[in-house]
């Protein structure tokens, strides 16, 4: 730990940083390219891509229609996410770990099987490919996060509060609503940010269980298909910031929870 | 007693005399909720059973189910069903598999991509990790690694783009190359291997540098002070106590990138080219034509997640960890 | 004393075992309504499951225990009319004070102008009055038990259950407390159900101390009796400081009885035990007990002795006795520590109260 090793370590570190940044920078910057065409170097500057996207309807669509999915699967995935981490959590049976590592499943299988399985699941159950697909292959998906999560938040409850709550005459639901989930709303509320941006930007479920009607992700990709342009950059740019937005309020919020409020 | 005291009793939300009672007051004493959860509360083992109805089922039908489907179907000869035609049971989507070149190349091109990647991703990462455990105060290591968090919320799409930005023959690493006077002549980065391991490396890099910082983090300044009383050397102190204490760290960051980076459609797609068609798309190729390939694109699925989760398995056996599970 | 109060509780010779460890044997007890009953005891005991099968936290293997008539044996904590002041409090922190006192008044369905009534008076009544809106984490430890003791009383319950409540407030704070603790059951009436394992808290605080030693009850009875007539070397042992003397008896009369002890002649009480000569008894003398003396005193069952060793602990002083001619004859007393400076090294003489040598149904 010398101060030549520890110099040599921050500029690793600000390398990565810069190799991590710059792709982005730069495609911030092309949204601003006065040409149809992308490329460097930039010679004229033009705000009008930007505005474009806020006035095409299409695109506006797309936001929304992965902005209700987000929200829809995240829903679904707390909800069911936290059933399961009150199940796994305080008790302990024979078999747990298969159903832990079943928990998990979802999130260590590679994308394309993961989306490959769900389209088949879906046709089975006689699922048109769509908004519902997506939605259930998003909750599918996010669940293992939203149970680690609330498992690591409830560990830390005293076992001496449910007691209590139980001991002023409180049955099992009224002591789980009472004074469990308050205690879990930091976790569920990390857990659900994360939720909305693990939904917002997946491409591979949404594009195999997708209809007509893509999410942003997926139009993203047919129009780079089609070629590139600085339409894209625009969308792609408020994506950046959107999504920067909900990870920073994720992390505030779970900072708080090992805080331990 | 008014008329609304009888209204407002018979609505069980007041009491004659208390004032308005709560929800879960009026909840706990109505006489149906009693008897149901007089019956359904009664042994601690029924309320157990409650408890476990819906996860169980949904672990086994949801997250179990698809998997267990995808094996299904690939064992049929055609899916979805034609009409009136009874799906029979065959080998022959596994046997395609094993028949073609066709198939089989793309199949070890990927694996032999994702380690190489992985190795890649671990080598690069490692030293920012460890920056950020060692020599940074517990303070500012949430900031800094909050930065670099940043750019992975984007998402895969956006973030491959931004790659494809960087590395075109318009893009700005050729720019700075012509304008160093290095080049006269872009050079053709986009839609090779190398163009593809960037953009996946670009990807991954943080399920690689998570687990790294958290082993970093575990081990205990002192031990490499004791190691330093002892008369270790910076790099023998790295490579004797530091290297062996992150092996977890290793471990799970190997194996998340491994399993991520076999599992990438969009960004091979979008970065690589003929020659570096990988297995995803190989599979996706099935699904996105015609309804009758879905049994040898499941089949083709069945192999490979056998084969990562095997390699998966195996890796983390060698490194001393047991379980499936992601547990730090 | 029983005669004049009601019996709440009857543990009905409840066991609890876990796995192959018996927690709790056989364990059969009355507890009146209004006393205040602690059971003491070390680690492992027992009394903090007894305490837990009263609050229905945990379930008896054997046995019933009927609370004020009704038999609750089985029935889960939120059924039974018994509440609990736990050792960490369990204060409910997204709640307020007022909500936290409030909870159990709320899930009886009670309304809310009776609710805030009754819960205002219980924080005035515990000296917390205004307090109603803050919460937990700005209150201090005292508080904070208060405020627990506020919530477990609200609902009015049959009996109260306290976990080693004083358990994390330091020492001057524990003293205070007690007393407060002890003035509040007084006023309240309320049977109070007490766990420790700090014998001076007990002897301050209790009506009546059950003394508990690996799931059996050693002794039962009130603070003096504990500690003036103790039955076992455990109980001689747990609470206060004592001498334990081994010998064989010499002879007895009426209820006095003289044991050979080292080669010593000790005159002692046989408190209703009737030991044959020649048995082996082990007897308690309590350090405070022994007197010291620079010339012989007038009493009968004067002992000589030297002096061998000096412990000034403040406000006494505790001197180790060396009585006879072997190794293990040494007698351990506290004297005030001003006499125990006049007091010569090596002459000087030890007397007692027979009624305080007492003997031990354990036999060496």
């Amino acid at each position: 730990m010398t101060r030549h090793t520890r110099i040599l370590m921050s500029v690793i570190y600000g390398a990565f940083v810069v190799y991590l940044f710059v792709p982005l920078v730069l495609m911030v910057l092309m949204g601003f390219k006065d040409s149809k065409f992308i490329g460097f170097p930039i010679t004229s500057w033009t705000m009008d891509w930007y505005l474009g996207v806020f006035q095409d309807t299409e695109v506006l669509t797309v936001f929304a229609y992965s902005m209700t999915i987000a929200v829809s699967s995240t829903l679904l995935s707390l909800a069911i996410g936290t059933w399961i981490a009150a199940f796994l959590g305080p008790n302990r049976f024979r078999g747990k770990l298969i159903v832990f590592a079943l928990t998990c499943l979802p999130a260590v299988i590679p994308g394309i099987i993961s989306a490959i399985s769900l389209r088949i699941f879906a046709r089975l159950l006689d699922i048109e490919p769509g908004m519902l697909a997506i939605i259930l292959g998003h909750t599918v998906h996010n669940v293992p996060f939203v149970a680690l999560v609330v498992m690591a938040r409830l560990s830390t409850q005293p076992k001496s509060h449910v007691e209590a709550a139980r001991d002023l005459g409180a049955d099992s639901v009224v002591a789980f609503f009472r004074v469990t989930l308050p205690y879990l709303k930091p976790a569920l509320i990390g857990a659900g940010i994360f939720c909305m941006l693990l939904s917002f930007d997946d491409f591979v479920r949404a594009f195999f269980l997708g209809g007509y009607q893509p999410t942003l992700p997926v139009l993203i990709f047919a129009m780079l298909r089609s070629g590139m342009s600085p339409e894209i950059n625009a969308i792609s740019t408020i994506v950046l910031i959107l999504t920067a937005v909900l990870g920073l309020w994720a992390e505030r919020s779970m900072r708080r929870l090992n805080k331990g409020a | 007693m008014t008329q609304t005291d009888i209204e407002q009793a018979e609505l069980g939300s007041a009491t004659k005399d208390g004032g308005k009672r709560s929800l879960w007051g009026a909840l706990l004493t109505n006489g149906l909720y009693q008897s149901i959860t007089e019956t359904l509360f009664k042994t601690q083992r029924r309320q157990f059973v409650l408890l476990a109805s819906f996860p169980l089922f949904w672990v086994f039908f949801a997250h179990l189910g698809p998997i267990v489907e995808m094996f299904w179907i690939s064992f049929l000869d055609s899916y979805p069903p034609t009409a009136g035609q009874e799906p029979r049971f065959t080998f022959q989507n596994w046997a395609a598999f094993f028949n073609e070149q066709i198939f089989i190349i793309p199949y070890f091109r990927t694996l032999a991509f994702a380690t190489v990647l992985t190795f890649s991703t671990l080598v690069i990462t490692y030293p920012v990790a460890y920056f950020l455990a060692k020599h940074v105060s517990r303070k500012n290591q949430l900031l800094l690694l909050l930065l670099l968090l940043i750019p992975f919320w984007v998402g895969e799409i956006v973030r491959t783009y931004a790659i494809m930005i960087l590395l075109g023959n318009n893009g700005a690493v050729n720019l700075i190359l012509r304008w160093l006077g290095l080049i006269e002549r872009p050079i053709p980065f986009m839609y090779t291997s190398f163009s593809l391991g960037m953009g996946i490396i670009y990807l991954t890099a943080l399920y690689m540098l998570l687990p790294l910082y958290s082993a970093l983090e575990k081990i205990p300044r002192n031990y490499l002070e004791a190691g330093a009383d002892l008369g270790a050397g910076a790099w023998t102190r790295f490579r004797r106590i530091t290297l062996p204490l992150s092996r977890e760290g290793i471990a799970s960051g190997c194996t998340l990138v491994f399993l991520i980076s076999t599992g990438y459609y969009a960004t091979p797609v979008l970065l690589g080219g003929p020659s570096t068609t990988v297995f995803a798309e190989t599979i996706a190729g099935f699904f996105h034509v015609a309804g009758d390939q879905w049994p040898t694109g499941a089949a083709f699925s069945a192999i490979m997640l056998i084969t990562t989760l095997a390699i998966a398995g195996i890796f983390l056996k060698l490194m001393g960890r047991d379980g499936k599970g992601m547990m730090q | 004393m029983s005669g004049e109060r009601d019996v709440i509780v009857h543990l009905d010779k409840i066991t609890k075992r876990f796995g192959k460890t018996v927690a709790v044997d056989r364990l059969d007890m009355q507890i009146m309504a209004g006393e205040f009953v602690t059971f003491l005891g070390p680690s492992g005991c027992g009394k903090s499951t007894t305490l837990r099968m009263l609050g229905g936290f945990e379930t008896p293997d054997e046995g019933r225990i009927v609370l004020d008539g009704t038999d609750v044996t089985r029935l889960p904590p939120n059924r039974r009319d018994v509440n609990m002041v736990f050792q960490d409090y369990a204060l409910f922190p997204h709640m307020t004070v007022g909500q936290n006192v409030a909870f159990g008044l709320e899930l009886k369905g009670k309304g809310r102008s009776e609710i805030d009534r009754r819960t205002g008076e219980l924080l005035e009544f515990l000296q917390l009055g205004g307090f109603e809106e803050r919460t937990p984490d700005q209150l201090s430890g005292g508080q904070r038990q208060r405020v627990a003791l506020a919530r477990a009383l609200a609902p009015d319950p049959k009996l109260l259950l306290l976990d080693e409540p004083l358990g994390a407030l330091d020492a001057k704070l524990r003293a205070q407390v007690q007393v407060e603790l002890k003035d509040i059951q007084k006023r309240t009436g309320k049977t109070f159900f007490f766990v420790t394992h700090d014998q001076d808290e007990a002897l301050t605080m209790s009506d009546r101390i059950v003394v508990m030693n690996a799931g059996r009850v050693e002794q039962a009875g009130t603070p003096e009796d504990l500690y003036f007539r103790p039955v076992s070397r455990f109980v001689a042992e747990f609470i206060g400081e004592t001498n334990l003397l081994e010998g064989k008896v010499r002879g007895s009369d009426a209820d006095a009885i003289v044991i050979d002890w080292n080669g010593v002649e000790l005159r002692g009480s046989a408190h209703g035990h009737r030991p044959e000569p020649g048995e082996n008894v082990m007897a308690a003398l309590r350090l405070e007990n022994v007197a010291c003396h620079p010339d012989k005193p007038a009493a009968a069952n004067a002992v000589q002795g030297r002096i061998v060793s000096r412990l000034f602990k403040g406000s006494r002083t505790a001197l180790d006795i060396r009585v006879g001619e072997r190794d293990d004859a040494v007698i351990k007393a506290y004297v005030d520590a001003a006499k125990a400076q006049g007091l010569p090294q090596d002459h000087l003489w030890i007397s007692w109260d027979i009624e305080r040598l007492t003997l031990l149904k354990d036999s060496a």
